[in-house]
């Protein structure tokens, strides 16, 4: 099946690349050599030289800036080039061991960038490409590195929370689409959609964003989404060893305001006696807990003097004492991260290897919660016959665990069990929970005890080798077979327990495992080379992707012992169950790509691929997609010329693509039966096929049922995009940075649209039925310079997206926001918000009578406006006809801004992200400042207590009710908040100590520095629509992503 | 190139675990999507079920609140049950009722078309097995029917590229009728007159299916769901399809009503078509299972305290003389306390429908109702509902936290309301010898009520309440029995046998009584229960649901919304 070109060719390498070019082996050495300075004279280590045109003669200067290595002819171009410094170019014959002096580039103009297959100098870029300072995120602590990208790429948004589990919610440039947003990373040439959860950040050498359809196409399909480019580490001339360790401490600071157990008391009196005065509080409240005494004062109005609660939830058992428990206090901890990587690099003339261990641990501000991950990395290449050919490997394995069933579910249960639980019952054994009354939530406490012993762990291979053969000179073929396996395994065991009115008597376990094995070849010929001032860079390449996923579970009941070690699947006594399943697609493609630059002013880009899906119907699995782009760099032009240094750097950039997107049901273009005994599940549908019709029980008769309609005309869903920029460098480019303008076009949008009902069960399909369009811009600003012995680099990045669907099939255009008939999402972006306006509080009868009519309005419930109704103009009713756009949850403006110092041996690190423009739906947890909202026997927010009352007109919460007289949840700008914020991300200030101290201790660098990240929140916290809760960032019940502080240490021998 | 063409086979994915439709037209095939059919029929499950329909048929009755953790907790069913802030767009659950009788309709739909393709010589049962489908069908389109009026009506031979385009108003309210009763009449003629496996219709339960289809047919709706006249035809051939089971079936009343909701008597000898459950012995991990949210909230069980009976419902218990207290049942003590019980003499339905704190649940005189176990006494007070239960040491008992559920039947059919239907056919019928025989009929069921007390004792052997139930005797305990008397005490007595049911909305709207009974249960109820404070049955639009907007939309206006909405 898999047939792995490049070995077939390595092993009878020499008679074939002979006959393609006899005069190179004849040959006799020839080398280079000389001696690399920076501008003060200082030898440069670890600078790149290399012959132009042959990728595997290169070398790396020593620490006195040295170098030698061999070339293929004295007239070869010699390029030398180091990461900050302008590349030089000079011929071979001019080198001959002379000293050369390179100059610092604030552009990172000769940088190379990864931009799909090959890599391009960041001089030549046309497309929108987005070059992340790895340096900057290194001593993140949130384990991911696209965590620690937030705020830091223009058009790459980056959402997380607090969990220690390191994955985030990654979009380039919004949401193109209505199936999967997450764009393709691409590995050291592997490609994989997994999030980056198990690659260690200091592995990582150089991140790129291709975000426009230019530079992503060579990606075609799947790359509608952007594409991140990560590359790892790779081992360098010399042996340099590095390590680093860091220990963070995260507090526990409570993200909900609870009502303590007396103020629940006053809460209920008030709800009760609110909607009828005659009732008796104490005898009709929940569970008959509290006790009430009240007086009516001289106006007839009740007046509560004192709350009190018996003594035991259970008063004939007397288990359960009540309490005044602080759930969130009992379930927050202090969180710690530790971080530790030590790596290795070695390499001589012809080998270079890259080695590291590293190991990351995160355990959460909620109790029991962690993840924890140990990885290894091993890149090395090989370069022999001749330096003609270069084999190698990046390789890393990882491993992690992580808690299962213990998050941010039980910051919800904080809410969802009243604070006069206990947490143990009286003997300090058992477990605190509900009484009748009280809503069927469980013991937060005991969620996570009980689930102590449930972790998934994970095993993850990942990496490629690789055969880079030079044909001739300029010409080139690699191949790539890249690997991505990943096994997970779960044991989860559930414990029998009693928790009030809750509880279990059989234990069961779970065990679960996945085996994941995905394999990419791509293989690659490329010609680069030049004609007068004509430099013209080929590639023609072909590329195959095999996924295969399978699935397996079992579970059985009751356990004698409940201990771990006992509880083994084998020793389940009864109910077993199990199930499994497997899954596949495939892809194959074909693409070319020339650019081609005109003495450094013209720059064009053209690049045409071909791709094939498995996942579409037969007749339309293949599809094209085409790019190009343009550039010209004025700067480079003579009649700009006068202008330097003041415009240093002048580039116009234009590009327009297409990618393609595939990212749906590996068979979604099939009609499918299943066979299904059970369904097993409690929160959905009995949708199980079997039926009882003996009464007698035993195995029963079972079916078959439609799972899906086919769809053998399924195609591509394809995105265009414009994409316009500038790249500018002024006053010597101290001052520097790029702006962008796109459009984004999603057509024949992959749906799976919901239908009417008389189609049955199953008639489900995949069509290509929406169209989506995305525009924006991004700007990056960069500014550098040193002032006296302080040098200061700001950096700030702007992105504004705005999201329209333009087109969905009729049929569905009502699953998103919109009043069900003609007032729909067309035109609007899909995180648009619906609803009735809510126009205060009703203060008295007077103004109700005045108002519109609306059942339940009375003094205290929120008053909505009567904007419409069945003949377009308001009814003087309020009714389903008075709903409108109340909000859109896109952010209008994400920004970032970064300040960074240094001065001698320190260096400090200031870093602010926010989002403007944001409207936020927070109906899940402001409805806790409506009692009749949030299920009775439930706790509330303590701004409940503030409610409205005759006296409290001031108040915006409604009026405290056993009752949902008024439909409050219904969804309305009450429930419609500002997200907006802006945060101090992190501060780092670092020390690096002296060259004469470290040499006493034969280190040849080290820092420490100490970190604080989410150090301020600034929120709305003030006007119409103001935040109530604590961080708009992690909002309700969310991981909470608290004040951290860390220490840490980085080394090099 | 050897790469293109194994990659070009390698596109070639088939899914997995997956079987084609054309691999399914054998006879084992067809009996395989039958069982498919049947199985959804009885699909239980809190989001909506196929089962017993106490939601739409009882809570809107006012036999019962919705119950649970608020007029929040399962939203929508507050708006079911108060009617007023109802709207056809916020109608998520009533979504899913539509969906789901689709989804068993095109189960169906999927089995009879590949059994009428196979021929008779390899599938034996083929017309049996048609029959059989055709009733679930009608079984299925009834409750369409009773919830909706209108829907769109969708046979085997409907092409299914037109599904989206039959409209809910192809057919009139009576054509719609008469494909139901089709169904029916082409099952009576095919169906065995016993079968083997219980859970499949007989010939009888085809009948009596066809005699309660006929009854509603009969009364006659026009286009804003009055009831203008009513069919005498439709109801001489209900009165005879009834007698023909009462006289033939074999079936016949238990001695005690306590046994049609006890999993020890399923299947049993009153029962005539049930939807069969299964809890503990299937095979399977959570069973097919009943009743979901009705369950106390106490450590046996532990949730979650939907359906409780309203006082309403419980003062209806009130007997005068051994008939009900007609004019006074509703003033006075509230039924809802051991005293009361005590102290007012009542119908032993009573205890087999509803339980309150102090009283025995279930039947098992040690195992008494605690005031804790109900779950939001504040807004909907101390009753539970009883019929549906089992005790959590019954066989039948599922606990699947956080829900709860039984393997108890659900009896669709059962010679309790086939005696009631013929008797009121009679009564609708109208002349001296009918009314005879339908006093004689209510009267069964009354003195197997007056018998059914052997089970509502305290643990000391006392009964648990003042239990007076007579037959109605005409000049001795009740009025003259002429017909407009005899159609009170019919309507009576099926509130009394079947509260709790699910069936008690669709006689109201049947009756044509529906506005008038439940803006008078409002008046009294919203005094007890300040949730129903802004209640309010809507006459000529209340009878049914709104079409729901979203099944609307997807077909583009084709469908008409009922009327009023």
């Amino acid at each position: 099946m898999l047939f792995f070109l490049p070995l077939a060719t390595l092993s009878n390498p020499l008679p074939g690349i002979g006959n393609m070019k006899p005069r190179v082996n004849q040959q006799t050495d020839i080398f280079a050599s000389g001696k690399v300075l920076g501008e003060n004279g200082e030898p440069l280590s670890g600078v790149t030289v290399s012959e132009k045109g042959s990728a595997n003669h290169s070398t790396l200067t020593d620490e006195n800036g040295s170098f030698s290595f061999k070339i293929s002819s004295k007239s070869s171009i010699i390029v030398i080039s180091y990461v900050g410094y302008k590349t030089i170019e000079m011929s071979a014959s001019k080198l001959d061991g002379a000293a050369i002096s390179m100059a610092r580039d604030k552009l990172n103009l000769d940088e190379v960038v990864v931009t799909g297959y090959v890599s391009q100098k960041k001089a030549d870029l046309t497309g929108a490409v987005s070059v992340v300072n790895v340096n900057q995120i290194a001593s993140n602590t949130s384990g991911s590195a696209m965590r620690a990208l937030q705020g830091k790429v223009a058009g790459m948004s980056v959402s997380a929370n607090g969990s220690p589990d390191p994955t985030a919610t990654i979009r380039i440039r919004g949401e193109g689409t209505l199936n999967n947003n997450n764009p393709l990373y691409i590995i050291d040439g592997t490609p994989t959609t997994r999030s980056m959860g198990e690659l260690a950040l200091m592995d990582i050498e150089s991140i790129q964003v291709l975000k426009d359809a230019s530079s992503a196409s060579i990606y075609g399909s799947r790359a509608a989404n952007g594409v991140i480019i990560i590359t790892t580490k790779k081992g360098k001339k010399g042996t340099v060893i590095n390590a680093s360790a860091s220990y963070t401490s995260v507090s526990s600071k409570k993200p909900l305001n609870l009502m303590n157990t007396e103020q629940r008391g006053i809460a209920q009196y008030w709800a009760i006696k609110n909607d009828n005065p005659n009732a008796d509080p104490t005898a009709v409240g929940i569970g008959g807990i509290y006790s009430y005494t009240d007086h009516q004062d001289a106006n007839g109005n009740f007046v509560l003097d004192k709350v009190t609660w018996r003594e035991y939830l259970d008063p004939v058992e007397k288990t359960m004492k009540s309490a005044d428990t602080d759930w969130q206090k009992e379930i927050l901890r202090r969180g710690q991260v530790q971080q530790y990587n030590v790596s290795l690099s070695n390499g001589n003339e012809n080998s270079h290897v890259f080695f590291d261990l590293d190991y990351y641990n995160n355990q959460g501000t909620i109790k029991g919660s962690f993840f924890n991950r140990y990885s290894a990395r091993i890149n090395s290449d090989y370069t022999f016959l001749n330096k003609r050919v270069k084999i190698g490997e990046n390789l890393s394995i990882s491993k992690w665990r992580r808690s299962t069933n213990i998050g941010d579910g039980n910051l919800g249960s904080t809410k969802s069990l009243m604070s006069i639980v206990p947490v143990h019952t009286v003997d300090g054994i058992g477990w605190g929970g509900p009484i009748g009354g009280m809503s069927d939530r469980q013991n937060p406490v005991r969620l996570i005890e009980d689930n102590l012993q449930n972790y998934q762990d994970l095993l993850r291979l990942f990496g490629n080798v690789y055969a880079n053969v030079e044909i001739l000179k300029g010409l080139t073929f690699q191949s790539s077979l890249g690997l991505d396996l990943t096994g997970s395994w779960q044991r989860t065991m559930d414990l029998t327990y009693q928790s009030g009115f809750l509880s279990e008597d059989r234990s069961k376990v779970t065990q679960t495992s996945a085996y994941d094995f995905s394999w990419n070849n791509s293989n690659v010929l490329r010609y680069v080379f030049d004609k007068s001032r004509n430099n013209f860079d080929i590639m023609l390449g072909q590329e195959s992707i095999g996924y295969q996923g399978n699935g397996f579970w079992a579970s059985r009941r009751v356990y004698a012992l409940e201990t771990p070690n006992y509880m083994q699947l084998d020793r389940g006594e009864t109910e077993r169950d199990n199930g499994g399943n497997e899954s596949r697609n495939a892809m194959s493609s074909w693409f070319g790509k020339i650019n081609y630059n005109y003495d450094g002013r013209y720059l064009a880009s053209f690049t045409l691929r071909r791709d094939a899906s498995s996942v579409f119907g037969e007749n339309n699995r293949w599809s094209t997609f085409p790019a190009f782009s343009l550039g010209w760099v004025l700067s480079n032009e003579k009649f700009l010329g006068n202008l330097a240094p003041t415009l240093s750097h002048l580039k116009l950039r234009y590009g327009w693509g297409q990618n393609g997107n595939s990212q749906i049901d590996n068979y979604a273009a099939f009609q499918m039966y299943e066979f299904l005994y059970d369904y097993n599940s409690v929160w959905d549908w009995n949708w199980g096929t079997a039926y009882d019709f003996t009464g007698q029980g035993g195995n029963l008769p079972s079916g078959f049922r439609r799972t899906q309609r086919g769809n053998p005309n399924l195609k591509w869903e394809t995105t265009s995009q414009h994409n316009i920029g500038v790249d500018f460098g002024f006053l010597n480019s101290t001052l520097n940075g790029s702006f962008d303008y796109y459009l984004k076009y999603t057509k024949d949008i992959l749906m799976k649209p919901g239908y009417v009902a008389t189609l049955g069960e199953g008639a489900g399909m995949w069509l290509n039925g929406a169209d989506i369009r995305n525009r924006g811009f991004e700007l990056s600003l960069n500014y550098q310079n040193n002032i006296g012995t302080v040098g200061t680099n700001i950096g700030v990045v702007l992105a504004h997206n705005k999201q329209r669907i333009i087109k969905v099939p009729d049929v569905v255009i009502n699953n998103f926001a919109g009043d069900g008939k003609d007032d729909n999402i067309l035109g609007r972006s899909r995180n648009s918000l619906y609803g009735y306006i809510a126009d205060g509080l009703f203060q008295t009868q007077e103004e109700i009578d005045n108002a519109p009519a609306q059942v339940g309005a009375a003094p205290g419930r929120i008053r909505y406006r009567d904007i419409n109704g069945p003949d377009g103009k308001p009814d003087g009713k309020i009714d389903n006809y008075d709903r409108t756009w109340i909000g859109v949850q896109d952010p209008k403006l994400e920004y970032g801004f970064n300040i960074g110092l240094t001065w001698k041996n320190f260096d400090f690190n200031l870093f602010f992200n926010g989002i403007l423009g944001k409207d936020l739906n927070v109906q899940s947890w402001k409805s806790w400042t409506i009692y009749s909202l949030g299920t009775v026997g439930e706790n509330y927010d303590v701004r409940l207590l503030d409610a409205w009352t005759p006296t409290n007109t001031g108040s915006k919460i409604p009026a405290i009710s056993v009752n949902n007289y008024n439909e409050e949840n219904r969804f309305s700008t009450y429930y419609v908040e500002s997200g907006a914020y802006l945060k101090i991300r992190n501060a780092e200030l670092g020390y690096t100590f002296s060259k004469a101290l470290l040499n006493t201790i034969k280190t040849s660098s080290l820092r420490a520095y100490l970190r604080c990240d989410n150090i301020l929140t600034i929120k709305k916290s003030r006007g119409k629509n103001a935040y109530t809760g604590l961080d708009p960032e992690t909002p309700g019940t969310s991981y909470p992503l608290p004040f951290s502080i860390t220490a840490g240490i980085k080394l090099t021998l | 190139m050897l790469f293109s063409i194994a990659c070009n086979k390698n596109l070639d994915q088939t899914p997995m675990g997956s079987i084609s439709s054309a691999d399914l037209n054998t006879p084992e095939g067809v009996e395989q999507m039958i069982n498919a059919a049947y199985s959804f029929c009885g699909q239980n499950h809190f989001n909506k079920q196929m089962g017993l329909p106490y939601e739409e048929g009882s809570v809107r009755a006012g036999e019962a609140y919705k119950g649970g953790s608020g007029t929040n907790d399962n939203a929508e069913r507050n708006l079911w049950e108060t009617f007023v802030f109802m709207q056809p767009t916020t109608t998520g659950d009533l979504d899913n009722l539509w969906w789901v009788h689709y989804v068993a309709v095109g189960r169906i739909h999927d089995a009879l078309r590949r059994a009428k393709d196979l021929d008779e010589s390899v599938y034996p049962l083929k017309n049996e097995r048609i029959a059989e489908l055709r009733f679930l069908r009608a079984h299925i389109y009834f409750y369409m029917k009773v919830c909706f009026k209108f829907f769109p009506y969708i046979d085997e031979d409907t092409p299914e590229e037109e599904y989206d385009k039959v409209s809910n108003d192809a057919l009139s309210d009576q054509e719609l009728w008469n494909k139901l009763i089709d169904d029916l009449r082409y099952a009576v003629s095919i169906l065995p007159i016993t079968q083997e496996e219980v859970g499949r219709p007989t010939k009888f339960a085809a009948e009596a299916y066809l005699a309660k289809v006929l009854l509603f047919a009969a009364y006659e709706q026009d286009a804003t769901n009055n009831v203008t006249s009513v069919n005498r035809d439709k109801l001489t051939e209900v009165a005879d399809l009834c007698k023909d089971i009462i006289d033939n079936s074999g079936k016949s009343l238990y001695n005690d009503f306590a046994k049609n909701f006890l999993s020890a008597y399923e299947n049993g000898q009153e029962s005539i078509w049930a939807i069969q459950y299964s809890a503990n012995d299937d095979n399977s991990p959570t069973g097919r299972l009943n009743a979901w949210l009705i369950y106390p909230v106490n450590s046996e069980y532990g949730c979650c305290g939907f359906l409780q009976p309203s006082e309403n419902l419980m003062n209806s218990y009130k007997t005068v003389n051994g008939v009900p207290d007609f004019e006074h049942y509703n003033s006075g003590d509230v039924l809802n306390n051991k005293a009361a019980f005590a102290s007012h003499t009542i119908d032993p339905r009573l205890m087999h429908t509803i339980c309150v704190p102090e009283m025995p649940w279930k039947y098992d005189p040690n195992f008494i109702m605690q005031k804790s176990w109900a779950r939001t006494p504040e807004v909907y007070g101390y009753s539970m509902s009883q019929k549906m239960i089992v005790l959590p040491t019954d066989p039948s008992f599922r606990k699947t936290n956080p829900f709860m559920g039984s393997g108890l039947n659900w009896d669709v059919l059962r010679l309790d309301e086939i005696i009631l239907m013929r008797a009121e056919a009679l009564i609708q019928l109208g002349d001296q010898a009918k009314l005879d025989e339908a006093l004689l009929l209510i009267n069964q069921i009354r003195t197997r009520a007056a018998g059914s007390t052997g089970m509502l004792k305290f643990s000391d052997g006392t009964p648990t309440g003042n239990f007076s139930v007579q037959p109605y005797q005409p000049g001795v305990n009740c009025p003259v029995w002429n017909q407009e008397f005899a159609f009170k005490a019919l309507r009576w007595e099926r509130l009394l046998e079947f509260a709790t049911e699910g069936k008690r909305f669709f006689d109201l709207v049947r009756w044509g009584i529906a506005s008038e009974e439940m803006n008078t249960y409002f008046d009294t109820e919203r005094t007890r229960k300040s949730y129903l404070k802004d209640a309010k049955f809507t006459k000529n639009r209340d009878e049914y649901f709104p079409v729901p907007q979203q099944q609307i939309n997807y077909v583009k206006g084709l469908y008409k919304q009922n009327p009023g909405w």
